[in-house]
Parts: C-alpha cells; sequence; structure tokens
C-alpha cells in the first residue's frame, strides 16, 4: 500500500514541479546562448536577464516544492480529501511515510535539478578555475576533496530543507488538534516547532563542545574559527539533523495514531 | 409501483401480488422472478419484497421449490377463492358507497342493470 | 457478531455536547434510515464510524473489533461533501479505487457511469457539483462492502436524480451488506427502510423497524417524524 500511496503523493508534486524544472532550464539554456555570442551590447543585456530568470526559477522550485509539500499535506489529511485519505485502509505510518518519502525524493531531485541549471547556466574553465580556488585550501586543509566539500555541503542543506518541511508537517498536526479553522496555528506550530529543531541541534553541538575544545571556542570566543572545526561542524550538523529528522518522524507518527479530527 | 407511505409497505406489495395473481398477470404455476429482481422491479427493499412472498407462501398462495425458487400456486382453487373473496368485498365497498348517496341494495342492482343494457 | 456495535458514544467540541451515550447496533443485510433534522449530530456519528473523528467517550465496534484497516476494508462511505481529487480524471479515480480497494469493481463502475452519459476522460474540476456527486456515488457503490454508509445522498438535487440515487443504492449495494442512510429528506426514503433510527439533538430517540412503526401509528415515517420533531 505504501508504494501506491508514494506514487499518487510522488505523481502529485512532480506534475506541479516539472513546470517550474522546464523554465529553469529553459532559463539556464537562453543564458548560455547568449553569454556565448559576444560583440552584442543587446545579447549581453538579454543574457544578463535570463540569468536573472534563471535564478528566480531556482528559488521558486525550492519555496514552491516545500509549499506544495505542506499544501498537499494539509489538503490530504485535514481538508476535503482527507475524506477519502482516512477511509482508504492504509495505515497512519503508511500516509506519514509517503509524505515523508516524497519529501526526500523531490527535495533531493529539486537539488539535482538546481545543479544541472546552474551547470547549464554558468559552466565554464574560468568559473571552475575561481570555484576551485576558493575551495581549494579548505579542501586540502581537511584532507578532502573539492566534490567531497560540496556534496556534503548539499547534503546539510537538503537535510536542513527536510527538517524544515517536517517542523512544518508537525505545525499543521499540532494547528489542527488546537483548532481546526484557524490556519495561524499551524503556522505557529510549525515555527516553534522548527526552532525547537534548531535549539535541540544547538545544544547537542554544545553537549559535544563539552568534549572538544576547538569546537567551545564556537561558544566563547568570537576568533576567526579553525578550519578543523569547519570539518566537525558539518560532521556533526549531518548526524544532528538526520537524528531530529528521525525523531520528528515518529513524533508525527505517533500524533496521527492519536487520531485526527476532521473538520 | 407508487405506494402509499401510510401503510405497510409489505401490505401494499401483498395486494399488489394477489392482484396479478388473480387477474391472470402471472399464471398458476408460473415461475417468480428472484427476490432480489423483483424488489428492483419494484423498487422496495429486498427484505420487505421477502417479508411479502413469506405472508404469500403462508396463504399458499405460492409456493417454494427447494432449490429451484418460488412459483405461483398450481391450486386453482385457492386462486378463485381469493378472487372470489376480493369480488365480494369490492362489491360491498361499492354497495356501501351507493348506499351513502342513497341507493338502496335493490336500487343499486337495478341501476347496474340499466348501465349493461344501454351498452 | 453484529456488524457494527456503538456503546455509550459521546463526542464533544469543546464544551459542547453533540454526540451523548449512543448505543446503537446494526445487523447485518438491512438498510436503515438514519433520520434527524440538520445539525442534530448525523454526521458527527457518521464521521465517528468513519475513523474521521475520535470518540470523547466510549466504543465502536465493527464486526466485534475497533476501527482499523480491515474495517475500513469492509465500509463503503459517502461523505456529504465533494472529496476527491479534483486534478485527476473520473478514469484516473477510477484506477485509483481499484487499486486501493479489493472489492471494487471497476467494470461496474464504468459501466454505471457510461449509463449516466459521463465522459470519463473528464477532469472533476470540469463537471458540475451534482456530476461529482454522482460520480462518487457510483465509485461508492461500486464497492463489495459489508457496510454502505450514505450521508446525506439526496442532499440538494431535484427530484428526478433523487429516484436515480435511491434505485443506484437498491440496484447495487452488496447482497447481504447494510447501507446506512442518513438523511432529513424522509418521504422520499422511508419506502426502501427496513429500519428507522430517530436521532435529535446528539440522542437516540428512537429505533424501530420500519413497517412495525408504521402499523403502530398507522401513518408514514415522514409524518411520525414531523409530529415528533415539531419545532
Amino acid at each position: 500500500m505504501l508504494t501506491k500511496l508514494l506514487k499518487y503523493d510522488l505523481k502529485n508534486i512532480f506534475k506541479f514541479l516539472i513546470i517550474f524544472y522546464s523554465l529553469s532550464i529553459i532559463g539556464a539554456i537562453s543564458t548560455r546562448i547568449c553569454f556565448n555570442i559576444e560583440n552584442s551590447f543587446i545579447l549581453e543585456i538579454i543574457a544578463q536577464i535570463c540569468s536573472g530568470f534563471t535564478i528566480a526559477m531556482i528559488i521558486n522550485i525550492l519555496i514552491n516544492n516545500i509549499i506544495k509539500l505542506w499544501v498537499r499535506f494539509k489538503n490530504n489529511l485535514y481538508g476535503d480529501e482527507s475524506y477519502l485519505t482516512h477511509t482508504l485502509p492504509v495505515s497512519k505510518k503508511d500516509i506519514y511515510l509517503s509524505k515523508i518519502l516524497t519529501t526526500i525524493i523531490s527535495l533531493f531531485i529539486s537539488t539535482l535539478v538546481i545543479a544541472l541549471t546552474l551547470f547549464i547556466a554558468y559552466y565554464s574553465k574560468e568559473n571552475v578555475e575561481a570555484l576551485k580556488n576558493f575551495l581549494l585550501p579548505i579542501a586540502t586543509a581537511y584532507g578532502s576533496t573539492i566534490i567531497k566539500i560540496i556534496s556534503s555541503f548539499l547534503f546539510i542543506l537538503f537535510l536542513q530543507f527536510a527538517n524544515t518541511v517536517q517542523a512544518g508537517f508537525t505545525g499543521i498536526i499540532l494547528g489542527h488538534k488546537m483548532n481546526q479553522t484557524k490556519i495561524g496555528f499551524s503556522v505557529i506550530f510549525g515555527y516553534i516547532t522548527y526552532t525547537i529543531t534548531q535549539l535541540f541541534a544547538l545544544f547537542i553541538t554544545f553537549i559535544t563542545a563539552l568534549f572538544n575544545k576547538d569546537l567551545m571556542n564556537l561558544f566563547i570566543t568570537n576568533q576567526i574559527i579553525d578550519v578543523e572545526i569547519v570539518k566537525v561542524t558539518i560532521y556533526l550538523s549531518i548526524i544532528i539533523y538526520t537524528i531530529t529528522l528521525i525523531i520528528g518522524y515518529f513524533i508525527n507518527i505517533k500524533l496521527l495514531k492519536q487520531g485526527i479530527n476532521v473538520e | 409501483m407508487n405506494f402509499n407511505n401510510n401503510i405497510p409497505i409489505y401490505v401494499q406489495l401483498i395486494e399488489q401480488l394477489k392482484t396479478y395473481i388473480i387477474s391472470g398477470q402471472i399464471k398458476p404455476g408460473e415461475k417468480l422472478p428472484s427476490v432480489r429482481d423483483l424488489a428492483l422491479k419494484t423498487k422496495v427493499n429486498p427484505n420487505t419484497m421477502q417479508k411479502a412472498l413469506v405472508e404469500l407462501e403462508e396463504i399458499d398462495l405460492i409456493y417454494t421449490e427447494r432449490t429451484n425458487g418460488k412459483y405461483v400456486t398450481e391450486n386453482e382453487n385457492t386462486i378463485k377463492k381469493l378472487k372470489q373473496e376480493y369480488a365480494k368485498n369490492i362489491s360491498a365497498q361499492y354497495f356501501k358507497s351507493m348506499e351513502k348517496i342513497g341507493y338502496s341494495k335493490k336500487d343499486t342492482i337495478k341501476y347496474l342493470k340499466e348501465l349493461g343494457e344501454d351498452k | 457478531m453484529e456488524l457494527l456495535e456503538c456503546k455509550n458514544l459521546e463526542k464533544s467540541f469543546g464544551n459542547t455536547k453533540v454526540l451523548n451515550n449512543i448505543n446503537l447496533t446494526i445487523p447485518r443485510g438491512k438498510i436503515i434510515g438514519l433520520l434527524g433534522k440538520n445539525g442534530t449530530g448525523k454526521t458527527t456519528l457518521i464521521k465517528l464510524i468513519n475513523n474521521l473523528l475520535t470518540p470523547t467517550k466510549g466504543t465502536i465496534l465493527i464486526n466485534g473489533k475497533e476501527i482499523d484497516i480491515e474495517s475500513k476494508k469492509i465500509i463503503s462511505y459517502l461523505p456529504e461533501r465533494t472529496y476527491l481529487d479534483k486534478t485527476m480524471t473520473v478514469k484516473q479515480i477510477i484506477k485509483f479505487f481499484e487499486e486501493f480497494y479489493e472489492n471494487f469493481d471497476s467494470k461496474k463502475a464504468k459501466k454505471l457511469l457510461e449509463d449516466l452519459g459521463l465522459n470519463i476522460n473528464q477532469k472533476l474540476s470540469k463537471m458540475s457539483k451534482g456530476m461529482q456527486e454522482k460520480v462518487q456515488l457510483v465509485l461508492v457503490m461500486s464497492r463489495k462492502a459489508d457496510l454502505y454508509i450514505l450521508d446525506e445522498p439526496l442532499g440538494g438535487v431535484d427530484p428526478a436524480t433523487r429516484d436515480y440515487i435511491l434505485d443506484t443504492i437498491l440496484n447495487n449495494f452488496n447482497e447481504g451488506a447494510s447501507v446506512i442512510i442518513s438523511t432529513h429528506l424522509i418521504s422520499d426514503i422511508e419506502r426502501i427502510l427496513d429500519e428507522v433510527i430517530f436521532i435529535d439533538k446528539g440522542q437516540i430517540i428512537l429505533t424501530q423497524d420500519a413497517d412495525e412503526l408504521r402499523t403502530k401509528e398507522n401513518d408514514s415515517i415522514d409524518e411520525i417524524f414531523r409530529r415528533m420533531f415539531k419545532c
């Protein structure tokens, strides 16, 4: 049953995101073409416009991805469609798991599309060189590679977004428990959940810092931080955000199993 | 079929089925459709139809052959008896109505005769 | 084992008791009218049975067990609102039902929709509300369920459509199954009822065999109801 739910959830979100995916890639290609033709002032301007459009579309992908996930969650679990969702012969766990998997998959694909867009629009030897020069000192300091740095950074970003989406889900669930009609409650609870997640992350970092002097410097000094700390922080962030994601998942399932009260 | 909501539906169904049988619209020995089909035709609840059929069975107007379903009785006497009973009731009612507007039984019969000769 | 049993059921929203001390048994193979004026708790009771609300007190048993996935498999529920994803076509929704409900008969659904003259390639959002309601009724009646729960299936439709809806219900409900029909339009529906439940102010006032009630009161259910709940 989970795969069936997942199929419909994925269909729903990608049917919508595909528009922004196409627009951003079209924008990227136009940017590329316009930048490649030299000695034209007009084309230069058009290229800048295309570039701006592409960036706007990238932001659109991210924002719309997240908002669409929330809207679908709300409609599906508490709106008119909830009459169907909750009378299907599936468990609450499967319903929620499908939403979370959809979140993870769609955010992952969106990240890939964004990366692809950036690559199409701005890939050039000079740009890569500049990026390399910027990242290489950091990479060598860790004994790591540029690819690893970029991917771990993207991974953290992705975890962070997934946590944000899930905090929103918790907000919607709690908001509905409080008051079924006022959406404001959902927003407040979502924000509170998100803040709690972040405080939790900070708390864990602090606990870890008790055993790690370098990390402690983050809390007690304002010196320019050591490269070594960045490395620890990256690992720590990945671990903490994965943990919060998992904790949030179980909390939300528990809340849903307590029963829903549809308007 | 139009029902009068004031009278139990199964009672109305019984009346209807009885009329069908004594008028020969359903012939003696004829097989009846299944309860469900009959219910669908008359647009009533199958349970109500079942109840009506059970009552008809009790007065031996229909019978059940174990596996094949329900049949109208082949005993024409039973049907005839019922028909007479109906005729009697309808006539009695008619006389009563005529009496109300001042016709005695004799007058009524006389009137009926005239009516028959006119034709 | 009774098909459905409600014991001491109570539901409150905040401080308002919407349902109070509901004790109810629904046997198999009956068509039951859940009759009450608007806002007396009919929909709340139905939503409790369908797990869309959680009871404040009391229990609901289906086939002797609490509500779970198994009970959802055997209950076919028609809400009083349009509840399907309107961006989907009728055909896609048929597929959806087929995938999720083992007891869904898609051939039957398609045939019924064809009889209605509906284009199954049309999106729900392009259909009138009345049409959408008919699609929903067809989908719900195309399941071979043990219990059909129909919430106000006659609400807001013209008399000709009412006849169509009643016929569809009668022609299609699974043999041996029970049907609960909630409505305030009693005269239209009473000819098909086995039993009636009168509900008022969140309480069950009366539960009786329809024909017995008619014989006892020598009147139609509609009239009896009107007398009982005169404003």
